[in-house]
């Protein structure tokens, strides 16, 4: 129809030329990369101001070997706790009592001020350590420190899949992450670009333009006109996104890492790596291998595009009958529960789904259109099977069919609706008027 | 006689709570300015947006130019709504082409036509702005261009001077009745009664959701003044005047102009003629004219829809 891609056409330039879309869709990646970057950097800064710690040792045999690391020094200290405790230009004081190395109870830790994560558990580590080795020194058994280094066992689990053709290595953490990652970006897309239709529709029946338009347009054809414009905003946006994403997949996270840990990388993507002998941690390097691989990213994301576009074309439907019957947005806020409590339910939900993506309730709410575009997200990453992709996708368009049908059947009537406040109960009423 | 422009035929559209319209005919004969009068909530709206083919009717048949109104035709339908709106951050320019387009023109019609008439109303610099950078009657003027720019056979204007300035008000008078000249048949929907006389041919009246009156200005103005006429006078007649006619009229009443004339307004009697009448004041007066009364369309506005409340 002619008249429609006139309305999508509009809406389309109405909404990329906004200077705020053009700036949310190139700072957003930035800002993504510099939020993974930041925790690192903040790091480095925090740990440029070496704690110094004074350590009362009672035993004389631990703190000899307590060595400075990059978050904390060490001074010893001859004097007695309650002396040293007056100390308030030092980080803390770690007490030893003498009968630390039989009994650990008692060590403790004076802070002056707030203590970090990084120094307890710093602190603890090395304590643990030493006093291990003073342990077995005392025990007098030969060779003790061998045979517990022969016993130590350290699994690095690599796992595969058996039942897809290809038998590649995946990590479920990775899993994990991407699927609270994927099953987000549709929440957040759903729930921002749904509003748009919404406050965007109320937008055109308060200022009257709307009363022009049905003139030409049929009130159907500018609904679905008006969502179809939106959601190729979406997809732009999205697109664009994705576009830096691979990007960024294929060329900067091959050219910052060693290139040691590379050539361990496309061992892991030849199908050749031995955990046994890498000397880094085998999550970690499968993680690296997966994301940096554009194919894997790529089906991913194409699914996701899918699911988005389907999902939002539900959803703003939805949104879409809501905005039709209110006059502004603060009316809309109860209504529009109906359609955002749903949305939220699918995020929380995902959360459940990335810890057992095979459960029951995963499964059958991956299929219900209300939840699926965000649960079958969350259940993507651990490898799904193709049909289960396609039924849920099939169930969401067909659902489209349905939402958007009485949605035009609600808004027909709704826009021509001012004064009253309306209810569910009067939606209701209007779907069923001829 | 040719055919009528449009013909609504024993329209009824009743809403879940109450009928906005009910049995509602009429006919706008092509190239007339017909005027759609009744108070507010009377179901005028409800009538344009079936017209525009917004809402369908629940029974009855709406013919456009010699056929069943389709969605085609709203091509060839021009709807300025009394609520005015534009999209607010769209250019001027921009959003008038958006508009001409939807209604079937190309690009480049759009702009051609748009030009024209930007230029007509002296308004080229507007192009570039943004709806939201204009006066209100600025806004109303691009929007008038919109509804008429597609040249349609039907123009519907509700209420359009509301918002203009008396020198603007004119203007747009003007434009209307050159439209009419060009072709187009107009419906006019309106509170203002004096517009009515002024530029309608025919009108009708809706009261609660029905046609209560219908017909020619002119003639429907004498019918509610039948009877009636309004004779002028050099002075005041001789003092037999008034009893002369008394036997022949129901009722007279004798004004005295400022200078120096008189008015005599007369209601005559069922049985009497109107020759009588004009041989006895000839005989005790000058008399200067000699007119049928006209009620005004506000007298019978509120006369109407006063007698026909439910």
């Amino acid at each position: 129809m002619n008249q429609i891609s006139l309305i999508i056409q509009r809406e389309f330039i109405e909404r990329v030329s906004k200077k705020s879309f053009i700036i949310v869709t190139i700072l957003m990646p930035l800002l993504m990369l510099l939020l993974s970057v930041l925790p690192a950097l903040m790091m480095q800064f925090s740990s440029s101001d070496g704690r110094n710690i004074v350590v009362v040792d009672e035993t004389g045999v631990i703190a000899p070997d307590l060595h400075d690391t990059e978050d904390v020094t060490f001074s010893r200290s001859a004097q007695v706790l309650d002396s040293a405790l007056t100390m308030k230009d030092v980080a803390g004081i770690l007490y030893i009592p003498s009968t630390a190395v039989e009994n650990t109870s008692g060590i403790a830790y004076y802070s002056n001020g707030p203590v970090s994560m990084n120094v307890e558990g710093e602190l603890q580590a090395q304590l643990n350590d030493i006093i291990e080795s003073r342990r077995i020194e005392r025990s007098n058994i030969e060779n003790l420190r061998q045979v517990m280094d022969d016993i130590h066992s350290d699994v690095q689990l690599l796992t595969f899949r058996n039942d897809t053709d290809e038998l590649s290595q995946e990590s479920s953490a990775l899993s994990f992450v991407l699927g609270i990652g994927l099953a987000l970006v549709l929440y957040m897309f759903l729930l921002l670009y749904g509003q748009m239709v919404m406050s965007s529709i109320i937008e055109e029946k308060n200022n009257r333009v709307l009363e022009l338009v049905v003139t030409s347009v049929k009130p159907v054809h500018l609904m679905l006109g008006k969502i179809f414009g939106i959601a190729s905003v979406a997809v732009v946006q999205i697109l664009i996104w994705m576009a830096l994403l691979c990007c960024i997949s294929a060329f900067v996270i091959p050219a910052t890492l060693p290139t040691e840990m590379m050539s361990e990388v496309s061992a892991v993507q030849a199908g050749t790596f031995d955990a046994a002998t890498s000397q880094y941690d085998a999550d970690f390097v499968n993680t690296v291998a997966t994301l940096g691989s554009v194919g894997y990213i790529f089906n991913m994301l194409f699914v996701m595009l899918l699911f988005l576009v389907a999902g939002f074309l539900f959803y703003a439907a939805i949104f879409a009958a809501i905005g039709s019957a209110v006059e502004n947005v603060q009316d809309a806020s109860q209504l529009s529960f109906v359609a955002m409590v749903p949305i939220i339910l699918g995020l929380v939900l995902s959360f459940s789904a990335v810890q057992d993506p095979q459960s029951g309730l995963a499964v059958a709410c991956s299929y219900i259109p209300l939840t699926s575009p965000m649960v079958m997200m969350a259940r993507l990453p651990f490898g799904i099977a193709a049909w289960e992709v396609i039924l849920s996708l099939v169930i969401l368009v067909a659902s489209f069919l349905f939402t958007a049908w009485l949605a035009g059947k609600i808004y027909r009537v709704g826009i021509f609706m001012y004064g009253k406040k309306p209810t569910l109960k009067d939606l209701w009423h209007w779907s069923r008027q001829a | 006689m040719t055919q009528p422009l449009l013909k609504v035929s024993h329209v009824s559209k009743r809403f879940t709570r109450h009928v906005a319209l009910d049995d509602m005919s009429i006919e706008v004969p092509q190239g007339s300015i017909y005027g759609l009068l009744g108070p507010n909530g009377a179901g005028k709206t409800t009538l344009i947006r079936i017209i525009n083919h917004i809402t369908l009717p629940d029974s009855g048949e709406v013919v456009f130019d010699g056929h069943p109104l389709t969605m085609a035709d709203v091509a060839h339908i021009g709807y300025l709504p009394e609520e005015r709106g534009l999209y607010k951050k769209m250019k001027v320019g921009e959003q008038a082409i958006f508009f001409a387009r939807l209604k079937g023109l190309s690009r480049a019609q759009a702009v051609t036509e748009l030009k024209k008439w930007f230029e007509k109303f002296e308004i080229m610099e507007w192009w570039g702005k943004k709806v939201s950078e204009l006066s209100k009657g600025m806004a109303q003027k691009v929007q008038f261009i919109i509804t008429v720019l597609h040249r349609p056979k039907l123009l519907i204007f509700d209420e359009p001077f509301s918002g203009f300035d008396p020198i603007n008000a004119n203007m747009l008078k003007e434009e209307i009745m050159e439209l009419r000249r060009e072709g187009s048949t107009i419906i006019f929907s309106t509170h203002n009664m004096s517009s009515v006389e002024e530029i309608c041919d025919d009108i009708t009246l809706i009261n609660s959701s029905r046609n209560v009156l219908s017909g020619n200005v002119d003639e429907i103005r004498r019918r509610f003044c039948k009877d009636r006429y309004v004779i002028g006078l050099a002075d005041e007649g001789d003092k037999l005047l008034l009893p002369s006619i008394e036997p022949m009229t129901v009722e007279r009443t004798m004004e005295r102009n400022d200078d120096g004339t008189s008015t005599l307004k007369v209601h005559l009697s069922p049985d009497a003629d109107v020759r009588g009448l004009i041989n006895a004041v000839n005989e005790h007066g000058t008399i200067l004219s000699f007119n049928e009364a006209m009620a005004s369309m506000n007298d019978i506005f509120i006369n109407v829809v006063e007698s026909t409340r439910l």
